[in-house]
């Protein structure tokens, strides 16, 4: 990983940016946007198929509105996270928290892809959760640990590796 | 007055107790960006459902009754962990212009939000449906609240670049060194 680490650091693309905190914050900022907009349509997924909001649209019409936000949130914080890694390669790719949050992220997606395949194929089962309880209640909880996992582990790569 | 109250929550026992932990100021950062993640988000929906840009078959006032007490849940959320972190450095963070740009804008947003509730939206039924009859004022109120939204997020991430307490080395600590 040292050696990538140092390819990265020392191309003519990461020592052009480095130095330029203006670079960073906004990268940043481009990041928690694009954070909020993945989070917010898992949340409004998560809440229809549990039917605590959104009830006058069907399953796959919420799914219809929010699922595009998930894949170009994701495309979006893909791009700014790779401008933050060309800037400072160091520290997220030596971190261990960096590499669970790819995990988690791969985890979210494959979920994400397993809820639209089967809810397309099977709209009635997420329609009518009190027949499916426990795969309804599973799938939101599992997006609840995964999506605030990323979080918690974006968040703590910045001080696990002061430490 | 208040910069002695300032002065004096920086000092307090609660101040000191977050400052010598090594993981009360990240945890409150994450529920803070938790948080202020879902307020952003959720108040997207609506701002892009006046716009006519997304949710364009449901009704204003469906997306308010579905959107609205999220919002209210993780804006408590975003300002307790926002207090507690601002108290950690009340006086540094008092003085700090990033910080200060960003409690105007969440002023605004709020003075536009009050405005769209009980001016603007009184009208609502005439424009419930239907993307192209939403009022100017609707579509002015969207696009502002996305805009100082968005301000508040980056000012709000600008106000890390700009303060240091962990190691005294200003903002040199961010510019990447050899590894």
């Amino acid at each position: 990983m040292q050696a990538i680490v140092q390819w990265i650091y020392h191309s003519p693309l990461s020592l052009s940016l480095q130095g330029q905190t203006w670079l960073v914050a906004l990268g940043q900022t481009i990041h928690i946007l694009a954070i909020a907009a993945v989070l917010s349509s898992v949340l409004m997924v998560n809440l229809r198929v549990l039917r605590f909001a959104g009830n006058a649209q069907t399953v796959g019409e919420t799914t219809g509105r929010y699922l595009p936000w998930i894949w170009w949130g994701l495309l979006v914080l893909a791009l700014s996270g790779a401008l933050l890694i060309i800037i400072e390669p160091e520290r997220p790719l030596t971190s261990p928290l960096f590499w669970i949050k790819m995990v988690l992220m791969l985890a979210g997606i494959a979920v994400t892809l397993a809820f639209r395949n089967h809810a397309s194929a099977h709209p009635e089962l997420w329609e009518r959760p009190e027949h499916r309880r426990s795969m309804v209640l599973g799938f939101a909880a599992v997006n609840v640990v995964i999506w605030c996992g990323i979080i918690f582990a974006g968040r703590w790569i910045a001080y696990a590796s002061a430490a | 007055m208040l910069e002695e109250f300032v002065s004096w929550i920086g000092s307090s026992d609660l101040a000191i107790t977050i400052q010598q932990s090594d993981w009360l100021f990240p945890t409150f950062e994450v529920f803070h960006v938790l948080a202020i993640s879902i307020v952003v988000g959720v108040i997207a929906i609506m701002d892009l459902r006046l716009l006519g840009i997304a949710s364009r078959n449901s009704r204003v006032t469906q997306i308010a009754h579905d959107t609205l007490p999220l919002v209210w849940v993780a804006f408590v959320i975003a300002v307790v962990s926002g207090v507690l972190m601002f108290i950690s450095n009340a006086p540094v963070y008092f003085i700090n212009t990033a910080f200060r740009f960003k409690m105007l804008l969440i002023v605004l947003a709020g003075i536009n939000m009050l405005y769209f509730e009980f001016v603007t939206a009184r009208s609502v039924k005439a424009w419930d449906e239907g993307v192209a009859t939403v009022p100017p004022a609707g579509k002015m109120a969207a696009a502002l609240s996305l805009l100082f939204w968005v301000g508040v997020v980056g000012f709000g991430r600008w106000v890390g670049f700009t303060l240091d307490f962990f190691s005294g080395s200003g903002l040199d600590q961010y510019l990447t060194a050899a590894p």
